[in-house]
C-alpha cells in the first residue's frame, strides 16, 4: 500500500512538471495598445513581422483588430481568426462598413471628401447596375436602358436575380459574367489576380505562395486596374468571357480594347492620372452606363482651340488637392500652386501650371501618380489644331492623334 | 471527546466489504473530490473574471492565454466539472444497482439526486459565463424553455434573465447562481448528504449475520485507499487538463444576431434531441422532469420487494424492476445524446 501512493505521488509529481513545462513553452506574448482604441491586443505576437500597411495607418495608433476584427486577447490561431471581418480582406463590401467605416474614418461626410464607402458602394465598378441595365433591356427583361437592378440592393437599385429571369441568356450572364465588380471573387489565373472591396485597387493582389500581402495605397498603376479590365471581352453571343490570348510584353499590347482609338497618353500614364477618384469610385450618383459616369476628357487636361482647360489656385490647407499629395506625395505641392480642376471642380492635384514665359501661353506638368515620372504637356491653344471648336469631344481628337499599335 | 466530522466520517474500522472498489466504485468520493478541485480552481478563477458582458469573453480568454497558469486552473476547473456530473452520475447508478436506496437510506438518496441535479445547474450556469459565440445559442434556447411553462413561465424568466432577454442583467445573475445560490445550496447537501452516509449505517451492505465476509479495516487504511484513489483521480484530471484544453469561442458581440443553432453543453444534448421532436414545454421542461420525477421514486416503488440480506452486492433480485427502469432511462438518455452528437 506504501508502495501504491509512492508510485501515485510519483506519477502525479511528473503530471505537474509536464504543467509546468507546457507553461514555460507557452508563446511569449507581444502586447499592442492602440491608440484608437485603448484595448490592448495581442495579435502581434505572431504577426510582428508584418509591414506596416501604409503611412496612414501605423499600427501604434489602430492597431490590428478595429480594422481587421478577431480576437484581441487569444493566443490560439483559429480562435483569434475565428472572428475576423472579411476573412484576410476587411475591405470586402460586406463588411467595409465595420471595418473602414465610421465618420472619422471612410464613410465621413460628403463635404470633406470623406464618403469613400457610400460612393464605392453605389459605383458601377460595385453595382454593376450599368452592364445589368444593358442586358436586361437588351433580352427584354426590362422596357428602358436605366439603371434599376444591382448586384446587391442599395437605395435605388434592387438587387439582381439571374434565377427570377425568364431569359436563359440573362441567366447566363448571370453565371458567366459576374466576375469582374468589387464584391466578385477573381476569375482563376494570375492575370485576374486582386482582391474584392477597395483592395482590390488599393492593395497588391494576394500573393501566389499565400505569403501575407499586408499593404494600402493610394499610388495605383495601370496593372493593378489591369486585374478587372484589358483582358479579354464578355461575349453576348455565347455569354461567356473570352480570355485574351496574346502575351503582351509590354504597356502599348496590354492596352486591350478590339477597335479602340487611343492616343499616346492612354497607354504611357498611368490610368489614374486621368481617371479621377469620383470616375472610378463613384460620385454617390447611381449611373445608367459608363459613358455616363466617366466625364474626364482630352480637353480637361488640353483644353480647345480657343480655351484653357480650367485650373484652381491652392488657397487652404484643409484643399483636397494638398491631402491627396500627402498621401501620395509624388509632387511637391504647395499653397499657391496652380492646378487642373475638372468640369466638376475636381483637383487633378497631380497636374500643375507652369506659366508662360513673358504673358505667354502656360504649360503643364503632370507627375504620375504610381511613380512620379514627370511629364510636361502645352494646351490646344497655340497650336496646329484645326479642330471645330463645337466639337472636342475625345473621339473627334482620336480622328488625328490614335496611335496605331 | 465528540468524534470530530473526519472521525464521524472515518470511524476507527468499518467491514471490508464497505470500502471494495468493485462494490462502490469510488464513484461517491471521486465526485467528492471533484467537487473540492472544482472549488478551490473556482476561487481562483474570481480574481480574474469580470463578470459584465463586454469583459466576460475577453476575461476568460485573458485567463487562458495571458494569465500564467491560467489555462490550467481553467482547464482543471472546467474538467472537474465535468468530471463530478460523471461521477455523480456513476454513484447514483451504483446506487440503484446495488439496491442501496432501500430505507433507511431514502432521505439520503433524495438528497444525492439534489446534488445531481445541483451539480448540472452548476454547470450550466459556469458554461453560460464564458458569454461567448459557443455558449450563446444554448443559453438563449435554455432560458427559452423557461418561458415556455404555463401561467409562471413569463415570471420565471423574468427572474432567471433579469429581463425581456438576455443581457447584462442574465450574466450577473447567472454569475451569482454559480457563485453563491446554487454553492449554497450545493454545499448544504453535500455536507447533509455525507453526514447522513454515516448515520445510515456507511455504505450499504446486508445486516451483519447475512454477511459473507466479516473482515474489517481500520480508518487509518481507509484514508490511505482514499489517498490514493484521489492521486489516481488528481493525475487524470491533471493530464486532461494539460491535453484537452477547455472550450473558448469568439467573445459575443453587443447586438449580435442570434446564432444559428449550435451544439448544447453535452449534458444538455439529450435535452435539445428531446426538443426537437415538438413543443418545447412538453420536451424541454415536462420530459426532463418527469425523468427526475422516476428517479426520485426509485426507493417508493415496490420497497417491499427488496430484502435488506439483498443489500451488499450488485443487482438484487428484489429491485429488478427499478434496475430496468433506471437502466431503460440512462439508455434512453445515453441514445438522445448520440443522436444529439450526430445531428
Amino acid at each position: 500500500m506504501h508502495r501504491s501512493l509512492l508510485l501515485a505521488s510519483f506519477v502525479l509529481l511528473v503530471v505537474a512538471g509536464l504543467a509546468f513545462w507546457q507553461q514555460s513553452h507557452a508563446l511569449a506574448p507581444l502586447a499592442i495598445t492602440p491608440s484608437l482604441t485603448g484595448q490592448t491586443e495581442y495579435c502581434l505576437t505572431c504577426h510582428a513581422d508584418l509591414p506596416e500597411i501604409s503611412p496612414s495607418h501605423p499600427v501604434e495608433t489602430f492597431g490590428c483588430v478595429l480594422c481587421h476584427g478577431g480576437e484581441p486577447l487569444a493566443l490560439d490561431a483559429n480562435l483569434a481568426h475565428s472572428s475576423m471581418r472579411g476573412e484576410a480582406n476587411p475591405s470586402d463590401l460586406t463588411v467595409v462598413e465595420a471595418s473602414c467605416g465610421g465618420e472619422m474614418c471612410h464613410s465621413g461626410s460628403a463635404l470633406a471628401d470623406r464618403d469613400h464607402i457610400q460612393r464605392v458602394t453605389s459605383s458601377l465598378q460595385a453595382t454593376y447596375a450599368g452592364a445589368i441595365a444593358q442586358m436586361r433591356y437588351t433580352f427584354g427583361a426590362q422596357p428602358d436602358l436605366t439603371a434599376h437592378q444591382g448586384i446587391y440592393a442599395i437605395d435605388g437599385l434592387s438587387a439582381f436575380d439571374p434565377s427570377a429571369e425568364t431569359s436563359p441568356m440573362l441567366q447566363q450572364f448571370g453565371s458567366n459574367c459576374l466576375t469582374c465588380h468589387l464584391s466578385a471573387q477573381p476569375m482563376t489565373g494570375e492575370a485576374y489576380n486582386r482582391w474584392t472591396g477597395c483592395a482590390a485597387c488599393h492593395s497588391t493582389a494576394p500573393a501566389s505562395d499565400s505569403s501575407l500581402v499586408h499593404s494600402l495605397t493610394t499610388s495605383i498603376d495601370y496593372t493593378q486596374c489591369n486585374a478587372c479590365h484589358n483582358q479579354g471581352n464578355y461575349s453576348l453571343a455565347d455569354m461567356q468571357f473570352h480570355a485574351r490570348t496574346d502575351e503582351p510584353s509590354d504597356r502599348l499590347h496590354a492596352y486591350y480594347q478590339p477597335i479602340a482609338q487611343f492616343t499616346q497618353c492612354e497607354y504611357t500614364l498611368a490610368c489614374t492620372d486621368c481617371h479621377t477618384r469620383q470616375e472610378v469610385m463613384g460620385d454617390g450618383q447611381i449611373y445608367n452606363n459608363e459613358k455616363e459616369a466617366e466625364y474626364v476628357q482630352c480637353q480637361t487636361c488640353h483644353g480647345t482651340p480657343d480655351s484653357l482647360p480650367l485650373t484652381h489656385t491652392i488657397s487652404s490647407e484643409d484643399e483636397l488637392a494638398l491631402r491627396m499629395a500627402f498621401l501620395n506625395p509624388v509632387i511637391d505641392l504647395q499653397m499657391g500652386d496652380t492646378i487642373l480642376v475638372t468640369d466638376k471642380g475636381e483637383p487633378l492635384w497631380n497636374i500643375r501650371v507652369m506659366p508662360g514665359e513673358n504673358g505667354g501661353l502656360p504649360s503643364y506638368e503632370l507627375f504620375s501618380k504610381p511613380n512620379g515620372e514627370r511629364f510636361t504637356f502645352n494646351p490646344v491653344m497655340g497650336s496646329a489644331c484645326q479642330q471645330d471648336p463645337t466639337q472636342q469631344a475625345s473621339n473627334t481628337c482620336h480622328e488625328c492623334h490614335s496611335v496605331e499599335r | 471527546m465528540r468524534p470530530s466530522f473526519y472521525d464521524h466520517l472515518h470511524p476507527p474500522t468499518i467491514p471490508a466489504a464497505q470500502a471494495r472498489l468493485r462494490y462502490s466504485l469510488a464513484a461517491g468520493g471521486l465526485a467528492v473530490f471533484m467537487t473540492l478541485v472544482a472549488g478551490v480552481t473556482g476561487i481562483l478563477l474570481t480574481f480574474y473574471y469580470l463578470p459584465t458582458p463586454d469583459q466576460a469573453a475577453k476575461s476568460v480568454q485573458q485567463l487562458a492565454f495571458l494569465v500564467p497558469f491560467g489555462w490550467l486552473v481553467r482547464n482543471l476547473h472546467y474538467w472537474s466539472a465535468q468530471l463530478l456530473v460523471l461521477a455523480a452520475a456513476l454513484h447514483l447508478l451504483r446506487v440503484v444497482f446495488t439496491g442501496a436506496y432501500k430505507a433507511p437510506r431514502r432521505l439520503n438518496y433524495l438528497l444525492g439526486l439534489g446534488l445531481l441535479v445541483t451539480c448540472i445547474l452548476m454547470d450550466f450556469t459556469g458554461y453560460a459565463l464564458r458569454w461567448d459565440e459557443g455558449v450563446h445559442w444554448a443559453l438563449v434556447a435554455g432560458t427559452n424553455l423557461v418561458r415556455s411553462i404555463p401561467v409562471v413561465g413569463g415570471g420565471l424568466y423574468f427572474a432567471v434573465v433579469g429581463g425581456s432577454q438576455v443581457g447584462a442583467s442574465t450574466l450577473i445573475r447567472f454569475y451569482a447562481w454559480h457563485l453563491f445560490g446554487l454553492t449554497l445550496v450545493l454545499l448544504i447537501l453535500l455536507v447533509w448528504h455525507i453526514f447522513r452516509v454515516r448515520r445510515d449505517g456507511g455504505i450499504a451492505l446486508p445486516p451483519p449475520q447475512a454477511r459473507g465476509d466479516t473482515s474489517r479495516i481500520t480508518r487509518k487504511e481507509l484514508a490511505r485507499r482514499e489517498g490514493l484513489a484521489m492521486l489516481w483521480a488528481g493525475i487524470v484530471l491533471l493530464g486532461l487538463a494539460i491535453l484537452v484544453p477547455a472550450p473558448l469561442a469568439p467573445a459575443i458581440q453587443s447586438g449580435a444576431a442570434l446564432p444559428l443553432e449550435s451544439r448544447a453543453p453535452w449534458f444538455f444534448l439529450w435535452v435539445q434531441q428531446l426538443l426537437r421532436l415538438g413543443d418545447p414545454f412538453v420536451y424541454g421542461v415536462l420530459a426532463p422532469l418527469g425523468a427526475l420525477l422516476l428517479l426520485a421514486l426509485v426507493p417508493y416503488i415496490t420497497p417491499q420487494r427488496l430484502s435488506v440480506d439483498e443489500l451488499g452486492r450488485w443487482f438484487p433480485r428484489g429491485g429488478r424492476n427499478m434496475q430496468v427502469m433506471v437502466a431503460a432511462l440512462s439508455a434512453a438518455i445515453v441514445l438522445l445524446s448520440l443522436l444529439g452528437l450526430a445531428h
